[in-house]
This record gives structure tokens, sequence and C-alpha cells, in this order.
């Protein structure tokens, strides 16, 4: 890992007893979108903050360019950080926002004046440097906080959970918008979420968190179609996960359990029989809830195959070699 | 709504029982009459004039007014700091300085300046008027605390953060980010001890001394003798002011939230 | 950055701490030891029991206990009266009305309670409406009584329980009272079992404010009530001016830090009571 921009050895943080972060080693290279990815609570918001500066490890180092940062106060580490909730100034207009970080660098009025609307003009704001943030929309608002972010031209951006205070629409704008600066920029980023989706449409790297440890760090198809455990696999979109012990004729060793998506399950044939809970419409396809043996199982069918409703017995198939194998999993640590 | 009626003529007595006061000291502060009475026998400026001639009270509203004024100076500068501490940097022994802050404000008052000068003015020789400061600066500490530790919950942490990270240290992020924005609370609380300080009496009462007096005090002392409405011409005066103080204040900053 | 900004906590908060430790706390403290210590400087209780051996003393103590326990009781009723109009208000009225309630408390209470002296005087209005109806020959004495300091005191502290109780009560669920309406309950239970449980906290607050601020004023008992009608406060500076007697001043003073601790001690049980009838058979 010499090439790595920023390094996390061993990071651990402790709050009284317990442990968000626990003995973390992570590195993001140059130039790289990494993607940190978990249910709240599994430590990510805590590692971004912990490499901001803003929370202090209770052991282990940080990295950044090669240098140790872990006693380096949040104000001196170059470091940008997009806020959830965007955290502008509600006292400054936004050119005075986005003006802020260049004034503590005491730059000319110039200067100031021209990178702050370069800046904000990158985002596709120009011509609101007068207003309130108030005044804004949300999408606004968030431009502004990257804008503002970017300016100061940080070595490192955190983004923390950047997409979900914005609807739909906005949030594959803003998405594209991130990824174009990233990599117009070639600034390497952190970016927090709890959406796989994002994740996987951002990152160049995704790293699984749960209970302040990693459970698994790859590149994006390798996370989504090879997870490595059964919570990674859940977490992208593997809602059927069985132990192998349960399974006829399934191959044992280091596989602990096998894992579907609800579109890998064959509904209407198979060797298994069982009872449908329940069945939602989906448009192209109809969700079936299916009680059997192995306990519920949830499928995918087709909408132009022939339907099942609420208690009808029917048969399906978990076919082996669309499953996916799964290690067992580590002792949770704490989540 | 059977309620409404009874309930409205209710509220309107136990209004007209707390404010019914000011109409009277102001009917009868600008009485015409020699005598103290109410209703006032024609109206007129005359004891507004007169009490504003009397130089023990002008010489006792100057103490007052800059013993006010230094005093809640003193109270923001001690208060600001701890209220910053108390909500947002959770120190050790948070509680007991909590407890401890807030203690002048359930202790009678009298007591505090009996104390105040028993055990530490007179043996340390301390004059009138650093007595009076320190004093009235302990008792307005917890208004200040309480009011700016209201108006800080209500401001986003993220603020301060997002300046320290493009750069501010904790001072300027504090100075140019947190203060503009908890602009209200502090003006709310130096209205609230100023006038806390200008109208205190027992805190005062024992440390007062001769040609040093509040004017609150003064005013007490002179009540036995006054048959005129001087005194009342004055009680109209400050209470209208008082009045104007809070009308703009609640105007500008709703202030009655941070009572 | 887990240890370094509580020790910043603790250098904030130092000097407003150790001020007023110093220029309060640590007099109170020399002051209230005093009064364990007999004149031989023996520990003990013995300036107590002298205190209470004074028949004058003991009226007056009892006399605070009274007005303070009759200036709650009477701004209770009287505040939940308001209070419970205030929040029937639309909310514009409300705010108003709330700012009216909140005027009293910044007006200086020497001119909030000088209009006493002029209603209650011998010129005043009260003496001269009955004089003018011919109800009395001379005038009455109305100042410097019981009943002038308990007026005086409502009129002063009433706002004080006002507000904590119009907080309370616009905290209850806007459907509680019609629910318990269409139950068939009259205002009478909806008061006694809905209303009155949900504002226990506003009341426990207004009425330890109310009650410590009545045995502990001192203007007006000095004004309304002067030399005839003493209270613990007005007692302490007449011992403390007119004979120096600092002895009884420790004493007073205990016995007010007392009476305050323990009424805050009994009106917190109120407000953080059990629910009404939990578990409870009937």
């Amino acid at each position: 890992m010499s090439d790595a921009f920023l390094e996390l050895h061993g990071v651990t943080l402790r709050y009284g007893r317990s442990i968000a972060v626990d003995a973390l080693d992570l590195s993001v290279g140059a130039g790289e979108l990494v993607a940190l990815l978990g249910p709240s609570g599994c430590g990510k918001t805590t590692t971004m903050r912990a490499v901001a500066g803003l929370l202090k490890p209770t052991s282990g180092q940080i990295r950044i360019g090669g240098q140790d940062v872990t006693r380096v106060p949040p104000n001196k580490r170059d470091v940008g950080l997009m806020f959830q909730s965007y955290a502008l100034f509600p006292h400054l207009s936004v050119f005075e926002n986005v003006a802020f970080g260049l004034r503590l660098r005491r730059l000319g009025e110039a200067e100031i004046a021209e990178r702050a609307a370069a800046a904000l003009a990158s985002v596709g704001l120009a011509g609101t440097e007068g207003r309130l943030p108030r005044e804004l929309s949300g999408g606004q608002q968030q431009r502004v906080a990257l804008a503002r972010a970017l300016v100061v031209r940080p070595r490192l951006l955190l983004l923390d959970e950047p997409l979900s205070n914005l609807d739909a629409r906005l949030r594959l704008e803003m998405r594209t918008e991130i990824a174009r600066l990233q990599r117009e920029l070639g600034l390497p980023m952190i970016y927090v979420t709890h959406d796989q989706v994002e994740a996987l449409a951002l990152a160049h790297r995704i790293i699984v968190m749960r209970g302040g440890r990693i459970e698994q760090d790859g590149a994006p198809a390798e996370i989504y179609e090879r997870p490595r455990n059964a919570f990674v696999a859940r977490f992208v979109g593997f809602e059927t996960i069985l132990p192998a012990t349960s399974l006829p004729g399934a191959p044992r060793g280091a596989t602990a359990a096998f894992g579907w998506r609800p579109h890998h399950v064959q509904v209407g044939a198979g060797p298994y029989e069982g009872r449908v809970l329940g069945a939602s419409y989906l448009g192209e396809a109809v969700e079936y809830l299916i009680e059997s043996d192995f306990g519920p199982i949830k499928a995918e069918a087709p909408a132009d195959l022939p339907r099942h409703g609420p208690g009808d017995p029917v048969r399906f198939d978990l076919p082996l070699s669309r499953a996916v194998a799964l290690e067992a999993e580590p002792a949770p640590g704490g989540a | 709504m059977t309620m409404r009626p009874w309930a409205i003529a209710a509220l309107v007595a136990v209004l007209l029982f707390l404010l019914g006061p000011f109409l009277i000291i102001v009917g009868a502060g600008l009485s015409a009459g020699e005598t103290l009475t109410f209703p006032p026998e024609g109206l007129s400026l005359r004891w507004v004039w007169a009490v504003l001639q009397v130089d023990t009270l002008r010489h006792a509203f100057a103490i007052s007014f800059s013993l006010a004024v230094l005093s809640t100076l003193g109270a923001l500068a001690l208060g600001i700091p701890a209220a910053y501490a108390l909500e947002r940097l959770d120190p050790p022994g948070a509680g007991a300085i909590r407890a401890l802050v807030t203690a002048p404000l359930v202790v009678p008052g009298i007591v505090v300046g009996l104390a105040l000068l028993r055990y530490f003015v007179i043996p340390l020789g301390i004059g009138i008027r650093p007595a009076l400061l320190m004093s009235h600066t302990a008792l307005l500490v917890p208004y200040t605390v309480r009011v700016v530790a209201a108006s800080l919950r209500n401001l986003r942490v993220d603020i301060e953060e997002a300046a320290i990270l493009l750069g501010a240290s904790p001072l300027t992020a504090f100075v140019s980010v947190v203060m503009p924005n908890i602009r209200n609370g502090i003006v709310a609380a130096f209205i609230l001890s100023f006038i806390t300080s200008f109208n205190q009496v027992p805190v005062s009462l024992f440390l007062a001394g001769p040609g040093v007096s509040t004017l609150p005090i003064e005013m007490l002392a002179r009540i036995d003798f006054t048959y005129d409405p001087s005194i009342a011409a004055l009680s109209a005066l400050l209470a209208l002011l008082s009045i104007a103080i809070v009308f703009v204040a609640e105007r500008l900053l709703g202030l009655s939230r941070y009572v | 950055m887990i240890a370094a900004p509580r020790l910043r906590g603790l250098l904030l908060m130092a000097p407003a701490g150790a001020f007023v430790a110093l220029a309060f706390l640590l007099p109170l403290a020399i002051l209230l030891s005093g009064s364990f210590q007999a004149e031989d400087g023996q520990l003990g209780v013995q300036r107590y029991v002298q205190f209470f051996a004074d028949p004058l003393n003991r009226e007056v103590f009892l006399r605070t206990l009274r007005i303070g326990f009759l200036v709650t009781l009477a701004s209770v009723i009287l505040g939940y009266v308001a209070a419970l109009a205030i929040v029937d208000l639309d909310p514009g009225s409300r705010g108003r009305v709330i700012g009216l309630v909140t005027l009293p408390i910044m007006i200086s209470p020497v001119a909030r309670t000088y209009a006493w002296i002029v209603l209650l005087g011998r010129t005043g209005l009260v003496n001269s409406v009955a004089h003018e109806f011919g109800f009395t020959d001379a005038p009455l004495r109305l100042l410097y009584t019981e009943p002038a300091v308990f007026l005086g005191l409502l009129q002063l502290l009433l706002p004080l329980i006002i507000l904590p109780l119009v907080s309370a009560l616009e905290n209850v669920p806007r459907d509680a009272v019609p629910a318990a309406r269409m139950l068939g309950a009259g205002w009478w239970t909806i008061f006694v079992r809905i209303l009155l449980p949900l504002s226990r906290e506003g009341l426990g607050v207004g009425g330890v404010l109310v009650f410590t601020g009545a045995i502990t004023a001192y203007i007006t008992p000095a004004m309304l009530g002067g030399a005839k009608v003493l209270m613990l406060e007005t007692l302490l500076y007449q011992r403390v001016n007119v004979t120096d007697d600092i002895a009884t001043a420790t004493v007073i003073t205990a016995l007010l830090v007392a009476m305050s601790v323990v009424a805050k001690a009994l009106l917190n049980r109120i407000a953080r009571g059990r629910p009404l009838g939990r578990g409870r058979a009937r």
C-alpha cells in the first residue's frame, strides 16, 4: 500500500465501554473514490469523523499523504467535509459561505472573489451569490456546501450521506455531478452512505462495515456479485440466505451458507414445495413470499408467467448454479 | 366550549390584577396635586420633572445604571464560555458546576449580601462599588448561562465543525460562526440581566453604604417620609422605561421565550 | 478529540465556577456554618433553640410559612385559571397575552409594590371610595397588614407560575380533552384526571418559584408589612441593622435555605409523581 494517499492503521475509537471503531485498517489511493457502506451504527461516520479530525482515535494512526496526522487538529488537516445537513452558515450569504475558507487563508480580495465565483459556477450556481442559504432549495444548498468544501482545494474530500436529504431526481443529478467533479479534480474522496445503490454507482471501491469492523473491501462488482458473507450478501440484495447444511446435495467445505437474490429463485417448478404467504405485483415482476421448510423465501418472477395467489401451494427451486457461496461470518464485534 | 366565556372573564380579571398596579402608578405619578392620591387630581408632568431634579436620586440612578451595565458585561463574560462548555464540550463535573452557577437563584438575596459583607468585603477592605459589582455579577451569572445555553441548544453543532474543517481555529469558529447565530440569545441575556440588576434590592441592601446607594434602595429609603407623588412619578417612569425596553426586545427577539 | 474538548470545557467553565464559588458560595457557607456554633464556639443547635425560644421569632417564622403557603395556594388556583384560558386562545393572542403576563417580571418590584401603597394607603383609592360611600368614618388601616403583604406577593409572583403552567398545558396532546369528553367526562373530571396530571411538571416548577419567592421576598414585606408584619427576611434585616445580631441572621438564613430545599423536594415529588391509578384496582 505504498501508493495509498490516506492510511488508517489499527484505528480504534471507544466511548466508555462501547467500541465504535475497532482496530480498523483502511487505505484510499490518490484519486480514488471509496464508499464506506453499512447500516447506521456500523462505525462508518465515526471513521469519517476521525479522518476529518473531529474525533480523536483512542489508538491507532492516521496518515494523509505520507504524513502522520493523528495528532493534527482538524483545522490544520486540509480535509474537506460535506455534511449530511449541509451545515451552511445561516447568517452568511452564499458568496460569504464559499469565501469563508478563502478568507481564513488570508487571500487577496480579488482572488477570493474570483475563486468563489468560479466554484459557484462549477456547481451551476452562478448568480446566487447574494442570497442567504435559507432562500435556496435543498439541492442548491447542497451545491453551495460542495462548492464551499472544494474551493479551498482540500487534499481529501469526505462526503457524509450527501444525498440522503434530496428527492429521487435530484439525487441522480447530484450523483452525476459528484462523479464528474471527482473525475475532473482527481480528488480522493470518502463517501459515507447506507445506500448500496449510491455506493455501487459512484465508488471505485466499496468498504462494507459492521460493528466498527470491515466486512468486505472490494470493487463494486465484486461486492455486488461475490459478497463474502451473509451480512454483506443481505446488504446487496441476496434476500434468501440458507446454511449450507440445510441444503441436500450442497458442497461442503469453506462454504457456510448460500444466498439468492429474489429473481434467482425459480417459482412454479422445482424440487421444493411451499405455500405462498403474500404476492405483490411490481409491474414487470411479481414478488412472492413463500413459506417453506427452509423458512420464508423471497422470490421474484416475471409478471407474464402464471401467477400464484396467497395460500396457493407452489413449487420452487433454489438453483445452486445461481447461488453465491458465503463464508462463515465473524463473531459480531459489538454491532 | 362551554367554559370559554367565564374562562375569558377570569383571564381578564387576572390580567387586571397583574397590570392594574401600573395604571395606578402611572396615574398617581402624573398627578398635578400635592399629595399622593388615586385617581389623580388632574394630570401633569410636574412630579416627573421634580423627581428628576433630586440630586441623590440622580446619583443613585447613575450608580444603578453603571452597576447594571458592568455586572451584566461581567456575567456575560463569565456566562457565555460556561454556557458553551456546558452545552458543547461535556466537561468533567458539569453537573456540579451547573448546580454551582445556578445556586444564586435559590438563595435569598439579602443573605448573599450579608455573607459577602461580613466575610469578604469587611475582612479584605473592599470598597462599596467593587462589592456591589461582585455580588451583582454573581447573581447574574445563572441568568446569562441559562439564556445563552438555551440559544446554543437551538443552534446546529455542525456549522462549527464546518468552519473548523475550512481552517478556522475553535476560537475563530466561535466568533465568526457561533456568536452571530446566538446574537439574539446574548441580547436577551443582556436585557434580562440588566433589568434584574437594575431592579435588585435585597443583595445590595447590606452592601450599599454612605454616598453609594442604588436607585431602588434610595427609593425604598424615601418612601416612609414621602407624601407627595414624587416616588410614584419615578416608579411610573421606571415602569414605562422597562415596558419600552421589553416591548422592543419582544418585537425584535421574542424575549419572553427566555424568561 | 475525546479528552481535549472536555478539558477545554473545564477551562471555559472555571472562571464562572470560581467566581460564583468565591463571591457567593464561600461567604454563604461561612455564614451558614456559624448557625451551628454556639457562643462558646461549640458545635450544636443551641442557636436554633435560642431563636425559637423568642415568641416574636416563632410568630415571624409561622407567619412566613403561612404567607408562603397561602400565596402559593392562591397562585396555583389563579395560575391554572389563567393558563387554561391562555392555552385556549388562538396562537396570535396567546403570544400577546403571554407578553402581558411576562411584563410585570421586568418591572421594578419597588415600583410595582408602590402601587399598593397608593391603593391601600390612608388617602388611597380604597379608603376614599369607602369614605365617599359612607362605609367608614375614619380611614381603615389597610397597609401594614398581612392581607396587604399577601396581595403584594401574589401580584409579584403570579406570573412565575402562569408561564410554566402555560408551557406544560401547551404540551398536553390536542385530542386528550375531546377524547375524555367523548368518554363522558365532565370538566372537573377532565381537569383532575387529565390536565392536572399532565401539567404536573409546570406545577412543580412554578410552585417552587412562587413559594421560595414568597418566603425570601424582602421588598414587599418591607413596604407593605413594615415593622408590624415582619417576615423572616425583614426580621433578618432588622436584627442585623438595628442590633448587629448576626447569630439570629445565620439561623434565619439556614431556615430560609432549608424551607426552600424542602419546598423544592416536595414540589418535585408532585412534578415527578407516578401516573394516577397505575395498576391499582378500584
